[in-house]
């Protein structure tokens, strides 16, 4: 799925990824702070951890993303911290190859930062308001999933026409994949903007029940 | 208004109790990775493609390619992933497997693996050498005065090699499906292993970011 191995992608497509995760990385490690690392640490091993299960489906098998999830609470942090995640089941299990690894990082992790990034304005306005706060957390998280099956076919389709991407096998499996963390989105966003509504990067104010 | 909706410490019991059932229920094994498990028994390349720790590929189609990558047979797996062909000669022939999500595994099969079981030359037919051992098997097995007729050693020789090769294949074909099984289980340590890297690295991104602002507040 997301784990593309070695020798699929062409070498255009290989570097392209590589330079925009290595910018990624770098502006996501620029936004780190001394506050910012544990959260990003232990989202990063949520990550790893998280998407090493997998479970058969169709002609496939899926595993969580948590894209959304993480794009909302570390915004561009995310990008290392799927990068470190990534690394990690590259080197230990051989899921993905290591020079697919920045097109992997950019097929996991940008979708969801750029997602997060785009309804931040409205998580603030929602503050409270749990059904619409989990209403944008299934949102973010099933819309990611989908950008992540877009990024993965556009990274096939534009390496070779041997690999020409299914899209029959892309519905099989993103979609359910899609459902699944609309509901993780959905129950954790509310969850956290109650509890914690700075983990949200929202003012304590903001999240706190009326 | 939260507390209609759902009162947070339930939500968060009911995301772990589900996390907890989704890893319980697929066991701590399972894992992402296409892997293939390919053979070559009695002149007849055979195996199965499987999922790291869940699932076969099913109704995938296979791609048989030879050394030069021209495509010689394409077929489509069952619902066990298996795949299997025969070819006509001896050559070093390469499976590959695209599931058409990113998911891609090829093995490749070595021309001395088939040569015990398929004659040589192309057009000579495959059946040429089982003929030659069941009318030797026989006649070696009967009375020394009976057939005198002394068999040729190189038919022997070959004879003997190709039913040693096929009885060691038999064989260790379960071992290698349960080597391959293994090799690609994920182990708790290894998990463990990760998350600790990943708490050593939060360490030394805390440590250099306290060491900067001390160095900021001493100027």
């Amino acid at each position: 799925m997301a784990h593309i191995p070695d020798g699929v992608l062409s070498a255009p497509v290989l570097i392209g990824g590589a330079v925009l995760a290595a910018g990624g990385i770098a502006v996501g490690l620029r936004a780190l702070d001394e506050a910012s690392i544990p959260k990003t640490a232990i989202l990063a091993a949520v990550f790893f951890v998280a998407s090493l299960v997998a479970v058969p489906i169709g002609p496939s098998s899926i595993h969580l993303l948590l894209a959304g999830p993480m794009g909302l609470v570390l915004g561009v942090a995310a990008i290392p911290a799927v990068f470190v995640g990534l690394l990690l089941q590259a080197v230990l299990f051989g899921f993905g190859g290591l020079t697919t690894l920045g097109v992997d990082v950019v097929d996991i992790a940008f979708p969801g930062v750029i997602l997060a990034a785009g309804v931040r304005p409205w998580l603030a306005r929602v503050a409270g308001r749990g059904p619409a706060a989990a209403a944008i957390g299934g949102g973010v998280a099933a819309a990611a999933v989908i950008g992540t099956a877009a990024c993965v076919a556009a990274a096939l389709a534009l390496s070779s026409a041997d690999h020409l991407p299914s899209l029959r096998v892309i519905a099989v499996t993103y979609l359910p994949l899609a459902v699944v963390e609309a509901v993780i989105g959905g129950f954790v966003v509310p969850f956290l903007m109650t509890v914690k509504p700075e983990v949200l990067g929202l003012s304590p104010a903001e999240g706190a029940e009326p | 208004m939260t507390r209609r909706f759902a009162p947070p410490r339930r939500c968060a019991a009911g995301l772990v109790a589900a996390i907890v059932a989704v890893l319980g229920s697929t066991s701590a094994a399972d894992a992402h990775r296409l892997k293939m498990f390919v053979t070559a028994l009695d002149g007849e390349i055979s195996g199965h493609a499987f999922f790291v720790g869940g699932g076969r590929p099913d109704g995938v189609d296979y791609v048989v390619r030879d050394a030069t990558g021209v495509e010689v047979f394409r077929g489509t797996t069952d619902d066990r992933g298996t795949f299997r062909w025969r070819p006509a000669a001896a050559a070093d022939y390469t499976v590959a497997i695209d599931v058409g999500d990113g998911h891609r595994v090829e093995a490749t099969v070595a021309a001395e693996r088939l040569a015990a079981a398929i004659a040589t030359p192309p057009g000579e037919p495959p059946p040429a050498t089982t003929a030659a051992a069941s009318a030797a098997v026989p006649a070696s097995g009967g009375s020394a005065a009976e057939c005198p007729a002394p068999l040729d050693p190189a038919v022997v020789a070959k004879i003997v090699e190709a039913q040693v090769d096929r009885a060691v294949a038999r064989q260790l074909r379960p071992l290698i499906e349960a080597y391959d099984q293994a090799e690609g289980r994920i182990r708790f340590n290894d998990i463990m292993g990760g998350v600790g890297t990943i708490v050593g690295l939060a360490g030394a991104g805390l440590w250099a970011s306290s060491r900067r602002r001390r160095r900021e507040g001493e100027r």
